[in-house]
């Protein structure tokens, strides 16, 4: 732990053993230890002698994942990986993920690089073609979804990731290099792939990119916001993997002012935007999710004037205009709905 | 086990709400000048570019080229966009406008600069991109890799919400509006009120949200990893707001050149928000446990917290009286200030045959103390007296914070969350996982409508209005002469308890075959809602398959079945002074029906719900891939009276070509269909207060079923879009057209024209059916990117974008926004738009 030691991960038959090609330990021995800074720390205290060995990050410590399809490979080091896969290190260069560990490299000569992804290449690089040598993470992978999961749970477990398990994406046997490639720099932010994160979702949620298009939607096609900025795809304690503990409190994250709570509530409200609103997008008014007043009409036939059956001649142009239809209809005298914290606001009229 | 010592580098971004994406009008991606792939492809192994486990194919890399930065260890890489845009037509459309503030003149399209130290790790990558000050943002990251990254962020965001606004009031975006010269607080004619209403100036609507935000992460210690982040936002700008003064509807025109009775004002209020935001978490992961801890803390600050409006209509009362005074000014409460916190601890431990055993819980509380207004801002007396009608409203009885029961608001809502989830792999074939989530929400916010002064209960209906329009209907009750009426005089504290159960199991039938079938129990326990219990039973089965060739397809069916217990059409009774001591129904009548008894709100009726999703991804040769779904849903409701039914029918097909590094392509298609149905009943307003209006039943006298009516909302959504773009070598062209349509149409029916308010207006609309409103939009876009050198290039871009729009709440206005004891101010979204947007951009890599 302290020292950085590559590790295998524990599990049976997979403790390093001496052979022909380089060894868990070998490697490991050829690894400074991570010092988390603590040698400029050092360095800049006058009363200890100034230590120079290069500093390296905590990616030398990466650890190599066991390939269960390959059992018995061993770790070979990124140079021989690079030998025949030169390409592929130039563009993973560009990527933060690989650069990082590229940093490492730097200060260490060879070691686990590729393989902390890919497992031990020793089979792989015996014989290139067979299925399931290495770990892959592409299309026709021989490495279950389930494999390809572990092995970046390896570092990326918890954290934004403690709800993976069970998720909808992890039940649907996606595997992160659905959404991410480490490979090369293909976004601005977190290694995705595709260059921004609502095309990576769009890929499977085109119907709800579509919606986006309609006459009210909130400003995601203009790039001001991301599908992830109100849902975690890595799983979160909601079903929609919303952020937040309910419906409400993600959207209550930018429209604050709703969060209240008012003097005086109204139902539907404080139990669910989506009573009336869809956030993906509506052909009403501000996310409607049915024209005015027929959407407080679902509900309201109270007596006298909310039960009427309104009709065109209601309209502006209609020889008998009304208020309950034109314009903004309820919400023009109503107009506090989310509710109101005047004192005479029962009705959402103050 | 897998889990590992974790890595500082990996971010809680996708944790945390909002500000993952930087981006606008011009470059909604934030990247794009910087996507240009070289020829060389992903490898020399092999041709073309590999598929993401799916299918997708990747996009072939273009990351930026780096260059050594001195003599050190030190690379960097950046771009400058540079540029003029001139738009042409009808700029000030307000669909053009809606999120971006398009403008001719000098833009920044992108200015991306990045270090990187070889050696260290270390980096440092900035980002900015301005189309005016309203619509901009700049975005730093820095750090170490796996040691600590500190991100930080300014932006402007803007929001249009209408371009042909014409309110008549002086004072916009201020807490005061007045009427101006010409029109007499309450006492203007009609004819002055149109008169100010065309000479109002054209304004728009809407507001620009300035955010910043910085946060900071690291590894503390060990394996320990904490985050913190601080964002704030000044939202500043208007939106349309509303004025009652009691109905219009009720009172034609008697002839008067003072119009009817009551006044309906649609207003402008302003928005001037601060809120801040603050994120600190704090995580560890080691081998077996992962615990992590999130506080959430949002301070919401509205700095202008009322709105004042005066009124230019003449409300006079329906008795004939000579009303006491004139209603002359209303007011707003806007919202109040709230404080926000929310703490959640969750802890993970890994479990034998690949299990996990994951516990979360959290608490939070919302909470405002505002100081209230008082429940009038009147002065003098309103309202009317005469033989039986002593209904005069004395202004200082109720126009002081003296005539409170409470001076502030105490409002809170506590919430509560537990979550306990178990689940095992024994074998790669086969899982299983339970999952109980509790979650409470309970209002302790208690307030009585009573004031002290006069110890009447209730409030001053529309701000005294209603009370100068109709006899008995001030909005007090008290033992004298307003005994018998039934007013609100207490908030409902609304609030919920819900607990939910879930049991799935997972079954890899095939290594291209996986099931998983999902139990959900949903027990919801609503607070003075219409039930006291809601159960809800889902079943969802999906299907995921590898098996069809190269395809990937994942399929999911669901069946849902709400119910609940007794439904009590008015649980409201408790909080009308119906309840109170002193009540005296009018003519010995118990009060009128609050309801018709035989409603069911679709929030709380019973429920069947069937869903359906088919998701495809199919590699198409090397280099192009088709993708597709299917969905649908049905929602049948039990109610006689309210929401019936809802339909959902919708498609997605796209083709994704990227033959080359030089080249890509895609082609999409999109359609859905949606359907809405409910039920209504206009009660017989005749007999209101008589004998029999008490009578709740559908079929009664008060809800008589030739009144009952039905409402059909249909809605299509079409969307078409082709998009290609190649690189010559001596330029690079970029083309697309993007499209979409929504058609509504709203059909209604009815047992007889009982129903309709007038009901002879059935014979002017024989279709039943309203104009159909359609929204259509349309883009057309092409580039030319010419590099002049290795690292200058020049690239002229052009968008031509028109629309078509209509929405039947609009019809009329483009003529006048006044209508009789009605003024509006907003005219409505434009009919038909055509607006170009050409552009000319330097682009030079650093």
């Amino acid at each position: 732990p302290g020292g950085a030691r590559a590790q295998q991960q524990a599990s049976p038959g997979t403790a390093s053993s001496s052979g022909g090609s380089l060894s868990q330990d070998d490697i490991a021995r050829m690894l400074p230890s991570t010092d988390m800074g603590a040698n400029a720390a050092r360095n800049a205290d006058p009363h200890l002698a100034p230590v120079n060995d290069s500093p390296a990050t905590p990616f030398d410590a990466a650890p190599i994942p066991h390939n269960p399809l390959a059992p018995d490979a061993q770790a070979i080091g990124a140079k021989t990986c690079v030998a025949c896969h030169s390409l592929e290190n130039v563009q993973a260069s560009h990527s933060l993920h690989v650069a990082s560990f590229r940093a490492g490299a730097a200060n260490t000569g060879p070691q686990a690089a590729c393989e902390s992804c890919h497992g031990p290449g020793s089979e792989h690089a015996k014989n290139p073609t067979a299925p399931g040598s290495i770990i892959a993470f592409t299309h026709g992978s021989a490495t279950t979804p389930q494999t390809q999961q572990e092995v970046c749970l390896g570092c990326h477990a918890g954290g934004a990731r403690q709800h993976w398990i069970g998720s909808v994406h992890q039940e649907r046997g996606l595997s992160c290099s659905d959404c991410h490639n480490p490979m090369a720099r293909l976004s601005p932010e977190g290694v995705l792939a595709k260059p921004s994160i609502n095309e990576v979702c769009a890929t499977c949620h085109k119907d709800i990119m579509a919606k986006f298009n309609r006459r009210s939607h909130m400003p995601l096609p203009e790039g001001q916001m991301s599908c992830v900025d109100c849902h975690n795809p890595h799983g979160t304690l909601t079903r929609p993997l919303l952020k937040t503990d309910t419906v409400n409190e993600t959207c209550y994250t930018c429209h604050a002012e709703k969060r209240g709570p008012f003097l005086f509530e109204h139902a539907p409200v404080r139990e669910s935007c989506l009573n009336c609103h869809d956030p993906h997008g509506s052909n009403q008014q501000t996310l409607l999710v049915a024209p005015l007043p027929m959407l407080c009409q679902q509900c309201h036939t109270m007596t006298r004037h909310p039960n009427d059956l309104q009709v065109p001649t209601n309209l502006g142009n209609g020889s008998t205009p009304d208020e309950r239809l034109m314009g903004r209809a309820c919400l023009t005298c109503h107009t506090n709905i989310h509710g109101s914290n005047n004192p005479s606001g029962s009705r959402f009229h103050k | 086990c897998m889990a590992l010592p974790a890595v500082a580098g990996d971010g809680s971004d996708s944790m945390r709400v909002g500000d993952l994406q930087y981006g606008n009008g011009l470059d909604p991606r934030g990247w794009t000048p910087l996507m240009a792939p070289g020829d060389e492809g992903m490898s020399w192994l092999h041709p073309g570019q590999l598929r993401t486990p799916s299918g997708a194919l990747y996009p072939y890399p273009y990351g930026p080229p780096t260059r050594p930065l001195g003599g050190g260890d030190w690379t960097y890489w950046g771009l400058l966009e540079l540029g003029y845009i001139h738009v042409n037509g009808d700029r000030n459309a307000e669909f053009f406008r809606q999120y971006t503030d398009w403008k001719n003149g000098a833009a920044l399209g992108l200015f991306a600069l990045g270090f990187d130290n070889r050696k260290t790790g270390g980096y440092v990558e900035f980002r900015g991109s301005r189309l005016s000050a309203d619509d901009q943002y700049y975005r730093l990251r820095a750090g170490r890799y796996g040691s600590y990254k500190i991100e930080a962020f300014y932006r402007d965001i803007p929001h249009t919400v209408s371009t042909s606004a014409y309110p008549v009031w002086n004072g916009v975006g201020s807490t005061d509006l007045t009427l101006p010269s010409g029109l007499t607080p309450g006492d203007s004619t009609i004819a002055a009120v149109q008169q100010a209403s065309r000479d109002a100036p054209r304004r728009s609507i809407g507001l620009t949200r300035t955010r910043e935000g910085l946060s900071l992460e690291g590894e503390l210690y060990r394996h320990w990893i904490g985050y913190a982040s601080v964002t704030n936002e000044e939202r500043n700008g208007t939106r349309l707001w509303g004025g009652p003064m009691f109905f219009s509807f009720a009172f034609p025109s008697t002839g008067s050149p003072y119009g009817g009775n009551g006044g309906v004002l649609e207003t402008v209020r302003p928005i001037d928000f601060t809120t801040t935001d603050v994120n600190l978490g704090l995580r560890n992961v080691g081998k077996l446990w992962r615990f992590n801890a999130v506080y959430t803390g949002s301070f919401f600050r509205d700095h202008k917290d009322h709105l004042n409006y005066q009124n230019p209509f003449l409300i006079t009362n329906v008795v004939g009286l000579p009303n006491a005074g004139l209603v002359t000014d209303g007011q707003f409460s806007l919202e109040p200030d709230n404080d926000y916190h929310n703490l959640r601890l969750e802890l993970s431990r890994e479990l034998k045959w690949h299990g996990e055993l994951s516990l979360a819980a959290a608490y939070g509380t919302m909470r405002q103390n505002d100081t209230l207004l008082p429940p009038v801002n009147c002065t003098g007396t309103l309202g009317f007296a005469g033989g039986p009608f002593q209904q005069l409203i004395p202004c200082a009885d109720w126009n002081t914070t003296a005539a409170l029961s409470e001076s502030s608001a105490h409002a809170r809502i506590d919430t509560g969350l537990f979550d306990a989830k178990l689940s095992f792999h024994p074998s790669s074939a086969f899982g299983w996982h339970a999952d109980l989530r509790y979650y409470k929400e309970d209002n302790k916010t208690r307030y009585l409508a009573y004031n002290p002064l006069t110890g009447q209960y209730g409030y001053i209906s529309e701000n005294g209005s209603q009370g100068s329009v109709v006899p008995g209907e001030v909005g007090i009750f008290d033992n004298g002469y307003y005994s018998t009426s039934n007013v609100q005089i207490a908030n409902i504290p609304f609030g919920y308890d819900d607990t939910l159960f879930e049991l799935g199991v997972d079954w890899n039938a095939s290594r291209d075959n996986s099931f998983n079938l999902v139990y959900t129990f949903d027990h919801n326990e609503p607070k003075h809602r219409e039930r006291k219990r809601l159960d809800e039973q889902r079943l969802k089965l999906s299907w995921v398959s590898k098996s069809l060739g190269d395809a990937t397809l994942r399929a999911s069916i669901e069946y849902a079945d709400r119910t609940g217990g007794h439904y009590d059409y008015d649980p409201y009774e408790a909080y009308y002074s119906a309840s109170l001591p002193g009540y005296v129904p009018a003519d010995g009548i118990a009060p009128t029906a609050f309801t018709v008894d035989a409603m069911r709100k679709y929030d709380m009726s019973d429920r069947k719900e069937s869903k359906a999703r088919v998701i495809l991804l199919y590699p198409l040769g090397e280099s192009s891939t088709v993708s597709a779904t299917f969905y649908g849903s049905r929602d049948q409701y039990d109610a006689q009276v309210g929401r019936q039914n809802t339909r959902t029918t919708g498609f997605t097909g796209e083709w994704d070509w990227q033959p080359s590094p030089r080249t890509n392509a895609s082609v999409y298609v999109g359609a859905e269909s949606t359907h809405l149905k409910f039920a209504n009943v206009a009660d017989n307003e005749a007999i209101v207060g008589a004998a029999g209006s008490e009578d709740p039943s559908l079929g009664g006298p008060l809800y008589p079923l030739e009144n009952y009516w039905h409402d059909l909302d249909n809605e299509r959504d079409y969307n078409a879009g082709v998009n290609f773009s190649h690189d010559f070598g001596r330029v690079r062209l970029d083309l697309g057209w993007n499209y979409t349509q929504s058609l509504s149409k709203l059909d209604y029916a009815y047992a007889s024209t009982a129903a309709l308010t007038h009901p002879d207006a059935a014979a002017l609309t024989p279709d039943d059916a309203f104009p159909n409103n359609h929204y259509r939009s349309s883009t057309f876009s092409a580039s030319l990117g010419f590099p002049v050198t290795r690292s200058v290039g020049v690239r002229l871009f052009g968008q031509y974008q028109s629309g078509s729009f209509l929405d039947w709440h609009y019809l009329g206005f483009d003529d006048t926004l006044v209508y009789d004891h009605r003024i509006y101010t907003d005219e409505g979204p434009q009919l038909h738009y055509s607006v170009t947007v050409v552009g000319v951009m330097l682009n030079v890599k650093l």
